[in-house]
């Protein structure tokens, strides 16, 4: 069972987040990933950063993954 | 033919593929569905869809295609657009309507 503290933890231990927010069900997820890393980079790539975060067997595991990706900078105009 | 070779043909040689579970009248997941209402609202009703719960080569191989482990995606004159996350906020920021706008008056 895929729990939104392990997904959380996925995306956190293979990309480096400022901010990180997973809700989810088991199944289905949604998560909003604030990453320096996202700069520059268009949003299949910053979805493909987080999909490689998590990694063959977690992907296998969640059937569905929502995701909202900012540059930091994006985050706080977002708000 | 090679699975990868096969994708590539189908996405160069149509303006707009939608890969997805289920058909465009009978999607059989949410996202599916939401990819072909989004296109909709861009006006394109008419494209060349791939049900990947029919045909597991594909279903596997597009995966590796475009390096995207999900399902529903988008291709443009053969370029991966998204999936419908991206779609979804390129319709919302009126980008997708812009992609797609070339696409419609060629047709």
């Amino acid at each position: 069972m895929v729990t939104v503290e392990s997904v959380k933890h996925g995306i956190g231990a293979g990309l480096a987040c400022e901010h990180l927010e997973v809700l989810g069900d088991g199944q289905h997820f949604q998560a909003l990933v604030v990453a320096r890393a996202f700069a520059g980079k268009s949003r299949v790539q910053r979805h493909q950063l987080v999909y490689q975060a998590l990694g063959e067997r977690m992907r296998e595991e969640i059937h569905a993954l929502s995701m909202r990706t900012l540059t930091p900078e994006e985050w706080q105009q977002d708000g | 033919m090679d699975v990868q070779q096969r994708i590539k043909e189908q996405v160069t040689q149509n303006p707009v593929v939608l890969y997805m579970k289920g058909t465009p009248q009978f999607p059989q997941c949410g996202f599916s569905s939401l990819a072909v209402q989004v296109l909709s609202a861009c006006g394109v009703n008419r494209f060349y869809s791939v049900n990947v719960l029919e045909d597991a080569a594909i279903r596997d191989g597009i995966k590796a295609f475009a390096n995207w482990p999900t399902i529903p995606q988008l291709y443009v004159n053969g370029e991966f657009v998204g999936g419908s996350d991206i779609m979804r906020e390129m319709y919302e920021s009126g980008e997708l309507q812009r992609v797609l706008e070339s696409v419609k008056q060629q047709a």
